[in-house]
């Protein structure tokens, strides 16, 4: 179910008169619980069984962590819930990617393959509910948390229906504990939740589906080599839309879950105002990067392992996350940039980051610029169907070919560039700022008004109902 | 066994907003109102989006116990010019319109091929230049059918419940839709194409009628017009890989119309192609791209079917077309009953004679 649907609409107004009804604690959570699986199996009923199976297989193997001594029997229970979860995702996920590299290896090595056909359907969220499962069970195999003591919370965890889908991935001590006790909105919990949503759905559908995709389609579905004022505003283009798509979901999700008395961690911090690529990570998919943080880079040794270690466990990390978002050596590729792009920060900071000079304001602006304009050209491998699309544009880009084609009218040019400064100016300013504060700031009426208009715009954009780019991964 | 202590539980922190909500309420009525009286003022009348789960639904009552029906298939002039009611006036029973505008039926055509629930008759329009080219705008309607998940179904269903009071909610007056025609200077070397406006009404089953304003505002058909016309050029004119490239298309299409028709005349159905008028640019256009003898006279002489062309029946002539395509709402209704005798006619007289029927 998506969030900009009319079902969803429905949906929603009755699991918030459900969880506001006289029942109790037991049953509201009962019915979120039944409301989540709702919520999954009106894309795909059959793909609920997965859910299931992860939820179970991660129930047991907790409880059995948890209560057993003995190391070498800990980590077997470990690469139980391991490969239980990353072999859903390899199979459902990687299993075509696989074959096709396989095919292409033996035919490196003169032997002609053909594999079988391998047309598979990806069960929507599946990167990302495997992931939260395995971070409860390593959680617990870590002793940084017990495992939840009643089965209905542990389900709920993992199928809640806010974050199922695209995230934020939560940790077990996020939302586990919000389980316990009973929680219904407060008057102003809920206000701030519609208003979350509203400007979530704003993102997605008038910002993302409406004013930016057609640029970037167009752009990105040309196989000509193109001018480079196109190729990046349609880079650019991506940039915004990925960003107002992916945020727009997490900002829904987070309204979502607070509409119903729920608090989730943020996802997005306005990236686009970063300072450098760390700073972007702070800021961009927060749940995603401070997961891969825990449970990848640190157990490989973060930075404790020396330099060549840590520039080594850097590359490994991002390249992981690359593949994470798709089944692709594009994903690897943008991956192993920003695992780059890390690396050489680290490298310049710990030569050149002394003294005052890069703390000024100028400095660091030019630092985010230059931190937006290396983002876009990553962008391009994630966007880009291939290697040769990737290049073409790359190629214009920054050799700057006047010959290539031009293929994006007025308009469009007009759209891109006025969204891209805006929201540029926006993350800027609230760079150092969080939503709420500036929500206290502002007079009421402003307030309204500017929600009135986003619901507006909302409503006569007409979105297609078309599925988050998040979905996919 | 020891557990580390957990981290304190996260409470997002929530601005006190007073009244805001509220008054985001009404300002968000006042723009609504205003909004609506916008469209209303421009013309637009209250229908049905014609969305991908509204033709899933008129095609899967195939499959659900009227699979006997008379079925239209085709692009828009048999979306417009073939009337319903009319239909069921003279036949006693309403037929299912899957024409989609844009889009070649062939592929519905090999969808109903392949559907042994279907046993009814077949009208099929043959727009040569759409028909022969495989174009499919509405190619997602055909997916839809195939792949509605229960979300969509059911979204579809509330969609439905309110686009006949709102005028506003047609897919023409979306807001990015109009951003984008607003004039602004063009950009040199970029051909920007004039996107399709609003041409008709559509009703709950699909029975469609053009829009009014076709016919009383003169720009508005002078507009229609000029988006028929765009960026034309003869075959002959195009590089020849491009004239390559459709003469290939055609014969594909060609091919794979006439295994759909056999495979649906082996299982009894009567198949019916129907060239409806056209005149202006589309005089030229139509038998440029797709010359009579090479396309629509091997279709029937390769399938045995009838096929009913503007050019050979009086009764299909002498209609007003405002925009050299479809025909207004009245012309419709008289056209749809002039081709319902001529359909009688013309298969009792091939059952006369022997022929495939």
């Amino acid at each position: 179910m998506l969030f900009n649907s009319l079902t969803f609409v429905i949906f929603f107004i009755v699991v918030l008169l459900l969880h506001n009804a006289p029942f109790s604690w037991r049953t509201k959570k009962t019915n979120l619980l039944i409301g989540s699986y709702i919520f999954y199996a009106a894309w795909n009923p059959p793909f609920v069984i997965l859910l299931w199976l992860s939820t179970l297989v991660d129930w047991r193997v907790a409880n059995m962590l948890h209560l057993e001594t003995r190391q070498a029997r800990r980590r077997m229970l470990l690469a139980v819930s391991v490969v239980v979860n990353l072999g859903m995702l390899g199979y459902f996920k990687y299993g075509g990617f696989m074959l096709e590299n396989f095919q292409s290896l033996m035919e490196l090595m003169g032997i002609d393959y053909q594999p079988p056909d391998w047309s598979i359907v990806l069960p929507v969220g599946i990167s990302f509910y495997t992931f939260q499962t395995m971070a409860y069970s390593m959680d617990v195999y870590l002793r940084r948390a017990a495992p939840a003591k009643s089965f209905l919370d542990f389900a709920l965890f993992v199928t809640f229906f806010p974050q199922l889908v695209a995230g934020p991935i939560v940790r077990p001590t996020q939302l586990i504990p919000q389980f316990r006790l009973p929680k219904v909105a407060t008057r102003q919990q809920l206000t701030w939740g519609f208003a979350l949503i509203t400007l979530g759905l704003f993102n997605k559908i008038v910002i993302a589906d409406g004013l930016l995709s057609q640029a970037a389609e167009k752009v990105f579905g040309s196989s000509e080599m193109l001018h480079p004022l196109d190729a990046w505003l349609g880079t650019l283009a991506f940039s915004g839309q990925i960003f107002c798509d992916f945020a727009g979901y997490s900002t829904t999700a987070i309204g979502v879950a607070l509409c119903l008395g729920f608090s989730l961690p943020d996802n997005f911090r306005f990236p686009y105002a970063a300072v450098g690529f760390s700073d972007f990570w702070r800021r961009w998919h927060i749940s995603l990067s401070s997961w891969l943080r825990d449970y990848l880079y640190i157990p490989l040794g973060g930075n404790r392992k020396g330099n060549l270690r840590t520039y080594a466990n850097l590359m490994t990390t991002m390249m992981l996350g690359g593949l994470w978002h798709g089944a692709s050596w594009t994903f690897v590729v943008w991956g192993a940039l920003h695992g780059g792009f890390l690396a050489a920060e680290r490298w310049l900071a710990a030569h050149f980051g002394g003294g005052t000079f890069w703390k000024r304001w100028a400095p660091r602006l030019l630092l985010a610029l230059l931190t937006y304009f290396l983002v876009n050209i990553t962008w391009v491998f994630f966007r880009a169907q291939d290697f040769a699309t990737a290049w073409r544009m790359i190629d214009t880009m920054l050799t700057f070919n006047m010959d290539g084609k031009k293929v994006l009218p007025m308009i469009e040019v007009m759209l891109v560039t006025g969204v891209t400064v805006a929201m540029l100016a926006i993350h800027w300013f609230m760079r150092n700022r969080y939503l709420h504060d500036v929500a206290t700031a502002l007079p009421r009426w402003l307030l309204a008004c500017i929600w009135g208009v986003m619901l507006w715009l909302i409503i006569i954009t007409q979105g297609q109902s078309s599925a988050f780019i998040y979905f996919q991964f | 066994m020891s557990v580390q202590k957990a981290e304190p539980v996260f409470e997002r922190p929530v601005p006190s907003m007073g009244a805001s909500g509220w008054l985001a309420v009404l300002v968000l009525v006042l723009l609504m109102v205003a909004w609506e009286t916008w469209v209303r003022n421009e013309g637009v009348t209250p229908s049905y989006r014609n969305s991908d789960g509204q033709w899933a639904e008129q095609r899967r009552r195939i499959n659900h116990g009227e699979g006997d029906a008379w079925v239209f298939a085709g692009s828009s002039r048999v979306l417009t010019n073939m009337q319903l009611a009319v239909w069921e006036r003279l036949d006693k029973r309403r037929p299912l319109q899957l024409a989609l505008e844009g889009t070649s039926p062939v592929a519905v055509m090999e969808g109903l091929a392949d559907d042994d629930s279907f046993t009814g008759k077949l009208i099929v329009g043959v727009a040569p230049g759409l028909f022969f080219s495989g174009y499919e705008l509405r190619a997602s309607a055909i997916s839809r059918y195939q792949e509605e998940s229960p979300t969509q179904w059911f979204g579809d269903q509330v969609s439905m419940l309110v686009e006949p009071y709102l005028a506003f909610y047609d897919n023409d007056f979306a807001f990015p839709v109009i951003l984008r025609r607003q004039p602004v200077p063009a950009r040199d070397d970029v051909i920007f194409d004039l996107d399709v406006r609003k041409l008709f009404n559509t009703e709950r089953d699909r029975n469609s009628r053009v829009w009014d304003k076709l016919v009383y505002d003169q720009n508005y058909r002078e507009l229609f017009r000029k988006i028929w016309a765009q960026n034309w050029t003869p075959l002959a004119e195009l590089p020849p890989p491009v004239q390559e490239k459709i003469l290939e298309s055609r014969q594909k299409q060609l091919d794979k119309a006439i295994a759909a028709t056999k495979k649906l005349q082996a299982r009894g159905v009567e198949v019916i192609f129907v060239q409806m008028p056209y005149e202006g640019h589309y005089a030229t256009s139509e038998v440029d791209i797709a010359p009579r003898e090479l396309t629509w006279d091997v279709l029937l002489e390769q399938t045995g079917a009838l096929g009913l062309h503007f050019k050979d029946y009086e009764e299909m002539q002498g209609y007003r077309l405002p925009e050299w395509s479809h025909m207004t709402g009245e012309e419709a209704d008289r056209f749809t009953e002039a081709i319902y005798g001529l359909v009688q006619r013309e298969l009792a007289a091939r059952k006369a004679a022997g022929g495939n029927s």
